[in-house]
C-alpha cells in the first residue's frame, strides 16, 4: 500500500464550495428547461457566501500553514486575498445578472458556473504554496475567462476573446518554462522549497535568475504590467462590461496575491536581483498607462489602462520586498478593486444596451440626468486618480511610503508625476459629467435599483477606508507576515 | 547534471549529421536528369485539383474534438489507476469516483446542450428554440448589411 497523504480539506474548503456551486449551477443550466437567472443567482450567491464564511473561519488557524503534502498554504495572506476575490464576485454576478437581463432574449445561464469557476481559480492561486499548483489555478481562472470574455453577441466579445486566449497561452507556456527552471535550479517546484535550495547555494544563480525571468513574464501578462499589456485595452473593452468588471479587479488581486509569494518567499534570497526588475516594471506601467490613458475617447478603453497604471503602482509598493510593501499592495489592491469593480459597473448602467455608449461624450451632463449615477462615478474617479478622501488616496500613500522607505524614492517621484498626469483624464470625465450639457438626442435612461445597490458595495468601501484605514490595517498588519 | 544529457545531445549529433551527409552524397553522386513527369507532384497518382484552403467543414468536428479530448485524458487516468489500483487502495477508488463523476458532470452538460446532436432539429427542445433565434438573428444581420 502506498501511504495516503495525510488530509486536511479544512483550508481549501473555499475552492471546494465554489467548485461546487459552480458544479451545481453547470447542471441546473443543463438540466432544468427554464433555468431562470433568479435561481442561478441565489445559487451562486449562496456558494460565494459559503466560501467566503469558510475562508474567514480559516483566519485564526494555528499548526502547520503548509497543507496537503505542500500544496496548499493555510495563511492569513490567503484570508484576505479571498475574501477581496469573493466579495469582487459577488457584485460581478449581481451586475451580470442584470445585464444579460436587459441584453434581450439571450439565456447565457454559462456565465454563473464561469465566474465560479473562475473565482475557484483566483482563490487557489492565492492560496498555491507550489509552482504546480499556481500553473494549475492560473488555467482554471484564465479558460473561464477567456470564454468570459466571449459572452456577448457582439463580434468585439469574439475577437477579444480569441485575442485574449491566444496571448494568454502564450503567457502560460513561459509561465511553465519558468517553472522548469526554477526545478532546474533547486530540484522543487514548492514555493518554500525554491527559497530554501536558493539561500543554500553559493554557486552561479545562472539558472534560479532565468527561472525569475520567465515567470516574471507570466505574471507580468496577468497583471498587465508594460510591456506585456497589450492585450488589456482590447480585451477589457471588447468583453461584456460586468465580465470586464469582475476580471479587471479580481484577476488582478490573484496574480498579485501569487506573484508576492513568489517574490517574496521563493526568491526572496535573490532579492537584490529581482527588485531592479520589479522597479523597471513599475514605472513603465505607471508612465505608459497614464500617459496611454489620455489619449483614449472610450471609457472601458481609458479604464484599462489605467488598470495598467494602478498594476504599477503595486509593483511599487512591491519593490520594497518586506512585510511594510506587501502590507501596501494589498491594501492598494483592495482600494484597486473597488473602484474598478465600481468604475466598470456605472459604464454598464449608462451603456444602455448593446454597449453602444462607452465613448466619453455619452457622460456629458451626466450630473443633471442621472445624479446618482454621476456622483458614483465621480467617487470612483476621484479615488482612481488618489485624491483625498478616498481610499486610493490612502492606497497610494502607502505604496509610495514603502518604496521610499526602502530606498526607491526616484520610484515613488516618478509615480508621483504620473498620477497628476493621471489625475487629468479621471477629472476629465468628472468635468463632462458637471459641467457640460447632455448631447444627442434622449435615450431611455436605465433605472433598475439592483445593480446600484450592489455597487453601493465599492462605493460604500472606497470612502470608508478613504477616512478610517486604520480599520483594515490592522487586519492587513497581520496578513502580510508570510509564515513558511 | 548537466553531462547525464550527453548521449542525448550526442545522438541527435549524429542524426543531423546521418541526414546532411546522405542528402549531400545523393545531390553529388546521383544522375541528375529531370523530365516533367519527374517534376510533377508526385510521380504516380494525380495532381490536385481542389486545394483545401477555401474549403469549409463544419464547425461540429471543433466539438467532437474538444470532447474527445476530455473523454480522452479521462481513460487515460483509468489506466494507471486500473494498473496500480491494489496499491492505491480505497484512497484511489474514493479519488478517481470524484474524478469519473466531474467528467460525467461535462458529459451531461454536452449531452443536455446538444453537443452529441450531430443533425439538425435533434436534441432537446431548447436547443433547437435557440438554434432557431440564433439563426433567425443572423439572417437579420446579414440582410442589415
Amino acid at each position: 500500500m502506498l501511504p495516503t497523504p495525510k488530509l486536511d480539506f479544512l483550508p481549501v474548503l473555499p475552492e471546494l464550495i465554489l467548485a461546487g456551486a459552480g458544479i451545481v449551477t453547470l447542471l441546473y443550466e443543463a438540466l432544468a428547461p427554464r433555468a431562470s437567472r433568479a435561481t442561478h443567482l441565489g445559487l451562486s450567491l449562496v456558494g460565494l457566501a459559503a466560501a467566503a464564511g469558510a475562508s474567514i473561519a480559516l483566519w485564526d488557524r494555528t499548526g502547520d500553514p503548509t497543507v496537503l503534502a505542500g500544496a496548499i498554504q493555510a495563511d492569513r495572506l490567503a484570508v484576505v486575498a479571498r475574501v477581496i476575490i469573493i466579495s469582487v464576485a459577488a457584485v460581478g454576478l449581481l451586475l451580470g445578472t442584470h445585464y444579460y437581463d436587459r441584453s434581450g432574449d439571450e439565456r447565457r445561464g454559462e456565465f454563473y458556473p464561469l465566474v465560479l469557476f473562475a473565482t475557484t481559480g483566483m482563490t487557489l492561486i492565492v492560496a498555491a504554496a507550489d509552482l504546480i499548483v499556481v500553473f494549475l489555478a492560473l488555467e482554471i481562472l484564465s479558460l473561464s475567462l477567456y470564454v468570459l470574455t466571449g459572452m456577448s453577441r457582439r463580434g468585439q466579445a469574439t475577437e477579444a476573446s480569441m485575442k485574449y486566449f491566444l496571448l494568454g497561452a502564450f503567457a502560460s507556456a513561459f509561465f511553465l518554462y519558468g517553472v522548469a527552471m526554477a526545478y532546474g535550479a533547486t530540484g522543487t517546484t514548492k514555493i518554500a522549497g525554491i527559497a530554501h535550495a536558493l539561500a543554500g547555494q553559493t554557486g552561479g544563480q545562472a539558472l534560479a535568475l532565468v527561472a525569475l525571468g520567465f515567470l516574471a513574464i507570466g505574471f507580468g501578462f496577468k497583471v498587465s504590467a508594460v510591456p506585456f499589456h497589450m492585450w488589456t485595452p482590447d480585451v477589457y473593452q471588447g468583453a461584456p462590461t460586468p465580465v470586464t468588471a469582475f476580471m479587471a479587479a479580481a484577476t488582478k488581486v490573484a496574480a498579485f496575491g501569487a506573484l508576492i509569494r513568489v517574490l517574496d518567499v521563493s526568491f526572496q534570497p535573490l532579492a537584490w536581483d529581482w527588485m531592479p526588475v520589479i522597479w523597471a516594471l513599475a514605472a513603465a506601467s505607471v508612465v505608459v498607462g497614464s500617459v496611454l490613458a489620455i489619449a483614449q475617447s472610450d471609457v472601458k478603453r481609458m479604464l484599462a489602462y489605467s488598470s495598467i497604471a494602478h498594476a504599477g503602482f503595486v509593483l511599487t509598493g512591491l519593490t520594497a520586498a518586506n512585510q511594510d510593501g506587501i502590507r501596501a499592495a494589498l491594501f492598494y489592491l483592495i482600494a484597486y478593486a473597488m473602484m474598478t469593480l465600481g468604475s466598470f459597473g456605472v459604464v454598464m448602467l449608462v451603456s444602455v444596451r448593446g454597449e453602444e455608449r462607452t465613448s466619453l461624450a455619452s457622460y456629458s451632463g451626466l450630473g443633471r440626468r442621472q445624479p446618482l449615477l454621476a456622483g458614483l462615478m465621480a467617487l470612483f474617479m476621484l479615488s482612481l486618480a488618489g485624491i483625498p478622501p478616498t481610499a486610493g488616496f490612502i492606497a497610494k500613500v502607502g505604496v509610495f511610503g514603502a518604496a521610499i522607505r526602502a530606498g526607491h524614492w526616484q520610484l515613488a517621484l516618478v509615480g508621483v508625476v504620473s498620477s497628476v498626469a493621471a489625475a487629468f483624464f479621471y477629472l476629465r470625465v468628472v468635468v463632462l459629467m458637471y459641467m457640460q450639457e447632455p448631447q444627442g438626442e434622449e435615450q431611455e435612461e436605465d433605472r433598475s435599483p439592483l445593480p446600484r445597490l450592489a455597487l453601493a458595495v465599492p462605493a460604500i468601501l472606497t470612502l470608508v477606508l478613504g477616512v478610517f484605514p486604520q480599520m483594515l490595517l490592522g487586519v492587513l498588519d497581520k496578513a502580510s507576515v508570510l509564515r513558511w | 547534471m548537466l553531462r547525464d544529457y550527453l548521449p542525448v545531445v550526442l545522438l541527435a549529433a549524429l542524426a543531423v549529421a546521418f541526414a546532411v551527409a546522405s542528402m549531400t552524397a545523393s545531390r553529388l553522386l546521383g544522375p541528375n536528369r529531370p523530365d516533367p513527369v519527374k517534376l510533377s507532384a508526385y510521380e504516380c497518382g494525380n495532381e490536385p485539383i481542389r486545394l483545401p484552403k477555401g474549403e469549409k467543414f463544419g464547425v461540429k468536428f471543433y466539438v467532437v474534438a474538444m470532447l474527445f479530448i476530455i473523454f480522452d485524458i479521462e481513460t487515460i487516468f483509468l489506466f494507471p489507476w486500473a494498473v496500480t489500483f491494489r496499491t492505491l487502495g480505497l484512497f484511489g477508488l474514493v479519488e478517481m469516483a470524484i474524478f469519473i463523476g466531474l467528467v460525467f458532470v461535462a458529459y451531461v452538460y454536452v449531452w443536455k446542450k446538444g453537443g452529441l446532436d450531430w443533425a439538425e432539429g435533434q436534441g432537446p427542445a431548447s436547443v433547437r428554440e435557440a438554434r432557431a433565434a440564433a439563426e433567425a438573428d443572423l439572417g437579420e444581420a446579414a440582410r442589415a448589411r
